[in-house]
């Protein structure tokens, strides 16, 4: 476990694997046939990606 | 409305008698406490497999990651509401909240923002096991497949 102790990520590659996870849980959990589950994966994962770059955009004019 | 009609209103249901639901629901609970206790057994145990799998790797892949980013794993005595939300979310990856104890080497470090990403990993990691374990709960009573 000392190898992985002191993982450093960036914010967007936090958020990457963090929408990869949940969307692929969430399409587990929610959907039965593979072909739906793999619809309900991306479609998730892009509105993961879309919100997130969403914010991030709309907080930008208050960063500096 | 008629003496016949009311006569037929105020009588019992002799035929819609419920079905004995306890040992079902009692399962079910079983299930879902099992599924909370070892992500993805509560869905192991109802032979769903694939779902089983990926409960228990996402929610161990968050809480390694949670931990080597040297996030913040919230114990019972804390100081405010939010700690205490804090240890229950992560008290939602049940035994896996132990293993993440026992990893933490070095302790946290929210001063950065990489330790502030782990704490949400880890709290994330709870959450989502609570959720399959309601799945799994779901599931067994027949509501979900």
């Amino acid at each position: 476990m000392n190898g992985l102790h002191g993982l450093v990520l960036t914010h967007f590659q936090a958020f990457l694997l963090f929408a990869a996870v949940i969307s692929v849980a969430f399409g587990f959990l929610g959907r039965r046939q593979p072909k739906d589950r793999v619809k309900y994966i991306l479609w998730s994962f892009f509105l993961f990606l879309l919100v997130g770059v969403g914010i991030g955009w709309a907080m930008y004019p208050f960063s500096r | 409305m008629s003496e016949e009609t009311s006569q037929v209103v105020q009588e019992p249901a002799q035929e819609a008698a419920p079905a004995p639901k306890a040992p079902r629901e009692g399962l079910a609970l079983g299930l879902a406490f099992a599924g909370w206790f070892l992500p993805g057994l509560g869905h192991a145990l109802q032979r769903m497999w694939g779902r089983a799998l990926i409960v228990f790797v996402g929610v161990g892949l968050l809480v390694v990651v949670g931990v080597s980013m040297r996030g913040n794993i919230f114990v019972s005595r804390g100081n405010d509401a939010f700690d205490t939300l804090g240890y229950l979310a992560d008290l939602g990856t049940g035994s896996f909240y132990f293993v993440a104890r026992g990893m933490e080497r070095g302790g946290t470090d929210v001063s950065h923002a990489n330790g502030d990403y782990g704490t949400r990993f880890l709290a994330t990691a709870g959450v989502l096991n609570l959720l399959a374990a309601l799945h799994a709960y779901e599931a067994a009573r027949g509501r979900k497949a």
